[in-house]
């Protein structure tokens, strides 16, 4: 895939210190639209929807919220929310987001996950589950064991 | 040997060098605004400053503090300030977080806008009063498995007078991958009587820079910074029976409220608090409390587990804090006369406790709190 003027201004604004302090692509040197091929390969691989995964998170989301910031249990998962004040504006420029994360343990198996809304948005909208390092990556292994999809 | 093997080198190096002078050249020229002057409040402050950085970061290089709870990025909406000269129209950045009414006045990020002239400016009154604190780390106290209670020995400088309720803004040193000195707002926990200590009580956010910091790299004996105080979430000037709600850290604002209420002598109004978590383990100063309860006759400490374990052996009350604050509302806390309501969480939780004080008749604007996590 081509990194055009789109890709170039999404992984500049991806730096640390643009949008958040550690960016999102942590160690990662390679470009965006690499990180994007191969992660939808592994994807495919592994037998995951974009669209699938991003609506179980968005389900486990909202019913993590319902905890009001304590852990809760839904099916076999704990959820917690953390809600900060404020936004997050997308690396790709279109939308912003509220600062919420779920952390998301799979009680039957243990695997958990770290999730924002503006993660699920770049996974979702770009197929970008961040750079190795950073803290937000949703690695693909991940998100089939902890999501049991 | 061929000459080209040395000089060509030498020449990019060169050309760099001419090309690095250039740009700072450039930059000292297109980016010097000289000396400018901010009038704050019509002439009560006035302030000679170098233009060209963000009015947040200038302001705080002469000890003026605008709240930021994200630190400068942007990201969080608090460091409002009213321009009232022409600096242009709003950034991109700025509208999520601004009203109409805002707009329309000229509210700005101060974090967002560069000065790049004389400025007339209008913050609160309260933001003179706030002071860049540093101190030491005396203690830290693991209060659960994921919330520390922090306690900082105040040298400079070495009081620090707050109403209880208040927050400051803990500034970390950078650390690993963070590069910067980063900010975060935590409600004071200690009661102002403390005047040479403040105390926080920090819950881990995975992933949060200042959190993170908190838990896994900040030692006794260190060294350390706040801003503060601010906001004016506190005890109202009422007899109105007080319905206060929280959950994890959100104890901290509570516990320096309270224990001022106690200096003073018996309580003079009914103090109802809920406080939720999940398990036992996610309980913490109960025994403070209960103890502030058999003291303090008009105070009712109401603890709820949302999900106790069976090795719990839980008692108490069981459900989401919302079911179970709206079933005292309903049955249990004197109907007669108007209450008000004190909230420390989420904008989650805070937003679903409105819902349920609202609709037990407890109004709106009786209801107080920070919105911040």
């Amino acid at each position: 895939m081509k990194m055009s003027p789109f890709y170039v201004k999404a992984q500049d604004n991806m730096q640390p210190g643009i949008i958040t302090s550690s960016g999102f692509l942590g160690d990662d040197t390679r470009p965006i639209v690499d990180i994007i091929e191969h992660d939808e390969e592994i994807m495919q691989q592994l037998g995951l929807d974009f669209e699938e995964v991003a609506n179980r998170l968005h389900e486990l989301m909202e019913e993590g919220r319902k905890g009001l910031g304590e852990p809760i249990t839904y099916q076999q998962f704990l959820l917690q929310v953390y809600e900060a004040r404020g936004f997050l504006p997308s690396p790709f420029e279109d939308g912003i987001f509220r600062k919420v994360n779920v952390n998301i343990e799979n009680k039957k198996n243990g695997k958990t996950l770290l999730v924002s809304e503006l993660s699920i948005h770049l996974l979702q909208q770009h197929h970008f589950l961040q750079g190795r390092g950073s803290p937000y990556r949703l690695e693909p292994e991940d998100l089939k064991g902890t999501l049991e999809l | 040997m061929n000459p080209v093997i040395f000089t060509a080198p030498l020449a990019i190096a060169v050309i760099g060098a001419v090309l690095a002078a250039l740009i700072s050249i450039t930059d000292k020229i297109v980016n010097n605004y000289g000396d400018l002057t901010i009038d704050i409040n019509s002439g009560k402050r006035k302030l000679e400053i170098k233009g060209g950085s963000p009015l947040l970061s200038t302001l705080a290089e002469s000890g003026i503090f605008v709240p930021s709870a994200c630190g400068g990025k942007g990201s969080c909406g608090a460091c409002k300030v009213k321009v009232l000269s022409d600096i242009g129209p709003h950034l991109p950045t700025e509208p999520p977080y601004l009203t109409k009414e805002e707009m329309a006045e000229n509210v700005r990020l101060s974090c967002q806008i560069k000065v790049k002239q004389d400025l007339e400016i209008e913050i609160p009154d309260a933001l003179f009063n706030i002071r860049r604190f540093t101190g030491v780390v005396e203690r830290i106290k693991d209060l659960t498995h994921d919330i520390k209670e922090v306690y900082i020995k105040l040298e400079n400088p070495a009081e620090i007078n707050f109403t209880a309720g208040q927050y400051g803004q803990l500034e970390i040193p950078p650390y690993e991958k963070i590069k910067g000195s980063t900010q975060r707002a935590y409600s004071m926990s200690s009661p102002p009587s403390d005047k040479d200590h403040v105390e926080f009580l920090i819950r881990l956010v995975p992933g949060g820079i200042v959190t993170t910091y908190v838990h896994q790299y900040m030692k006794e004996g260190e060294k350390i910074a706040m801003v503060g105080p601010f906001g004016d979430f506190a005890e109202q000037d009422t007899q109105s029976p007080m319905i206060c709600v929280a959950g994890g850290s959100g104890m901290a604002p509570f516990k320096s409220i309270l224990y001022d209420m106690d200096e003073k002598g018996p309580f003079e109004r009914d103090v109802w608090y809920f406080f939720g978590a999940r398990t036992k383990k996610d309980l913490f100063y109960l025994e403070e409390m209960q103890a502030l309860e058999a003291k303090q006759e008009r105070f009712h400490f109401i603890p709820a587990l949302s999900e106790p374990l069976d090795e719990d052996e839980w008692k108490g009350e069981i459900g989401l804090i919302t079911d179970v604050l709206d079933k005292y509302l309903k049955e249990i806390v004197p109907d007669a006369d108007p209450k008000e309501g004190y909230l420390c969480g989420s904008p989650g939780m805070i937003d679903a406790c409105v819902n349920v004080m609202t609709a037990n008749d407890i109004g709106e604007g009786d209801i107080f709190y920070d919105k911040f996590a």
